[in-house]
């Protein structure tokens, strides 16, 4: 009997097929929202988790700033030395230090003379140690890297084409490197950089395009002269290190800012106010991380809201429809139902809107995250640099469908319960009299 | 004081016994008293005609009758069953298993075929599926309609509809059949196919009980009961 009370109720919602759509739309965007969020955030997440068991997880950056949450580096406050560099490489979980130069740029030209410049942008370069690139998990494709107090540099692979495609730059080209203080350096290129090969999440900070030694490109620049202009003392913003390995990451770092709070130089270069940062990997993930939950807070608690409109709407019809079929239910009181069997018959009926919904839903759901993950892939493409390389995963959290159908069942019973009782609460005698 | 008929179930002659039934209605601080004190027996197999003006009282007898509604006081006994005062679970199966209801309406669901109308009765008297089928298609037969049995009310004309109608009242082989107004949506003709149809199922040894005006349908009928404000007038 429950079966054929059942198969009523879908009669009914077949014969109002229009009516049962759009009562349909509103849970549909609910659910389907929830999933396109379950289903967009659990293929970041996994995405992000794959590129993090590529990613150097040790590798940390430090600078001089502010230390709130999120830290800030300024990176043109001077400071480190090469003396701290040396104290901070004997740390007992320090693996690798690397200074980072920021050295900018008048231009770039391929002839000597009075020439005009042929570069578009000057944009920046680093002056570094060849430590950085292992630290920074990039990898030479053509050449080799740069060596100390010699003119070489390594650029990336975009740079290759500064001058056009015609005219592509390759390894043992000369290039002319003109310093922001106008002092021009005469360069050879000795490597280049394989594209989207860097491991490391901090190196989206400080994308590299050109880097050389410190000696001869920054050691003489006078952006690098820290405690005045007879001290002399070539000074560097940020410090790229490693730690020795992954448990040791935090114990690394408290190592590092326990040295330069105390013996090291920046701290009588820094300005007073500024604190020493550290900013490792694990940080910048935990970060992604805490915006996508938030994302996927708020976008859910949009469906949510969506949902309970659905639910209102069904409600809605649900009352309607009582209404219109009294006389109906009035007959079926007369030939034997009992008013549970009423009260069934129309909360099928609402159970059936909140499941078909649910699985509309879920299948909208899938194909919108399916849509958004292809639009995320290709940003990422566009946006190049680390991220370019990876592609995210379509995965659909099968528990989530799970939920989402149930959920839907559950609006439909909860929207359903008013206008059943009140079907099954009708006295026979009225609702058969019901115009 | 008690009937000895309360304490033994005495097999008695008449199907339906009412005793000094009243219903009265409150329509907001005004009552109105619909029923005033109807005593009324019908026997097995009885075509009973119950006549009167709009307002006489008769409808409200029908739904005490068809158990729809309880009385205010008096005594209703149906095939030996007091329903006079049985909840609303207990009502619902007595109309399941002894009551067929014909409406002026016809009152089909619209959203079911001939077929299933006919077998909706059966559907909340628990009878399977095969079962009901083939009985609601045997009935559609009957009533002469079988042809007719996967259209779906609104094909129907209204002579076709109070076919299946009657069909749907007497699938759950019930022992009194209720007819208000039976032919009061249907033309002369088709009226009097639809009154022959009843006097016939009267054979079969079912009782009914027609409420009319039409002083026409009297001659379908072995007895009649008129009322006027609510008591019966003339011979009982």
């Amino acid at each position: 009997m429950i079966r054929d009370i059942f198969l009523m109720s879908l009669d009914a919602l077949r014969s109002h097929k229009i009516r049962t759509l759009l009562t349909l739309v509103g849970v549909i965007i609910g659910i389907g929202s929830v999933i396109i969020v379950t289903t967009a955030g659990s293929s970041v997440r996994l995405f992000i988790e794959e590129q993090w068991n590529i990613f150097d997880p040790t590798a940390m950056v430090i600078g001089i700033g502010t230390a709130s949450d999120p830290p800030q580096i300024n990176f043109r406050e001077m400071g480190f030395t090469d003396h701290d560099i040396e104290e901070i490489k004997k740390l007992p979980d320090v693996k690798e230090v690397a200074p980072i130069g920021l050295l900018p740029l008048k231009g770039i030209k391929l002839k000597e003379g009075f020439l005009k410049w042929q570069s578009k942008a000057g944009g920046n370069m680093y002056a570094t140690t060849p430590d950085l690139l292992d630290i920074m998990g990039l990898k030479i494709e053509e050449g080799r890297t740069f060596q100390n107090k010699k003119n070489e540099v390594v650029i990336s692979k975009s740079m290759t084409q500064l001058f056009g495609k015609d005219k592509q730059l390759k390894v043992g080209d000369t290039i002319y490197i003109q310093r922001i203080d106008g002092k021009l350096i005469k360069s050879t290129i000795v490597g280049i950089l394989k594209e989207g090969e860097s491991t490391n999440a901090l190196s989206q900070l400080t994308a590299i395009s050109m880097a050389g030694p410190v000696d001869p490109y920054y050691s003489s620049y006078f952006g690098s002269n820290v405690g005045g202009i007879f001290r002399h003392i070539t000074a560097y913003g940020i410090l790229y290190a490693e730690a020795t390995d992954k448990a040791h990451v935090n114990d690394a770092k408290n190592e590092i800012l326990s040295y330069l709070n105390s013996k090291s130089d920046a701290i009588n270069y820094k300005n007073k106010n500024s604190d020493f940062v550290v900013i490792t990997q694990q940080y910048i993930i935990s970060k992604v991380d805490q915006i996508m939950s938030v994302m996927s807070m708020l976008i859910t608690s949009i469906a949510m809201v969506s949902l309970v409109v659905g639910g209102i709407g069904i409600a809605n019809i649900m009352f309607a429809t009582v209404t219109e079929r009294t006389r109906e239910i009035g007959t079926m009181m007369a030939i034997g139902a009992k008013r549970r069997d009423i009260l069934s018959l129309f909360l099928y009926q609402s159970s059936m809107i909140g499941l078909l919904g649910g699985i509309l839903g879920c299948i909208i759901g899938a194909s919108g995250g399916a849509f958004i993950i292809q639009i995320l892939n290709q940003y990422l493409k566009e946006l190049g640099g680390t991220f370019s390389s990876g592609n995210i995963p379509l995965i659909y959290s099968t528990q989530w469908f799970l939920i989402a159908v149930f959920f839907g069942i559950v609006i439909g019973i909860a929207a359903g319960v008013l206008p059943a009782r009140k079907a099954a609460k009708m006295d026979p005698v009225t609702a058969l009299r019901y115009e | 004081m008690l009937y000895i008929g309360e304490l033994i179930k005495m097999p008695s002659e008449y199907i339906i016994e009412t005793r000094s039934v009243t219903k009265t209605y409150k329509m907001g601080k005004q009552e109105f008293r619909a029923l005033n004190g109807v005593s009324l027996s019908v026997k097995k197999g009885d075509f009973l005609a119950i006549m009167g003006p709009s307002g006489s009282g008769k409808s409200t007898l029908m739904n005490l009758l068809g158990c729809l509604d309880r009385p205010t006081s008096g005594e209703i006994l149906l095939a030996g069953d007091r329903t006079s005062d049985m909840n609303d679970n207990e009502l619902a199966e007595v109309r399941s298993k002894k009551i067929g209801f014909i409406f002026q309406t016809f009152n089909l669901v619209p959203t079911l075929n001939a077929l299933r109308n006919v077998a909706l009765p059966m559907v909340f008297g628990g009878i399977s599926k095969t079962d009901r089928e083939k009985k609601a298609y045997d009935l559609l037969k009957k009533v002469g309609i079988e042809n007719w049995a996967t259209h779906l009310p609104s094909e129907l004309s209204g002579g076709q509809q109070q076919r299946v109608a009657i069909a749907r009242a007497l699938s759950n082989d019930p022992l009194i059949i209720l007819a208000d107004e039976p032919t009061g949506n249907l033309d002369r003709k088709t009226g009097e196919q639809v009154m022959d149809l009843l006097s016939s199922i009267t054979k079969d040894g079912k009782t009914i009980l027609l409420v009319t005006h039409d002083h026409s349908l009297k001659k379908y009928t072995n007895r009649v009961v008129n009322m006027l404000d609510g008591r019966i007038s003339g011979k009982a």
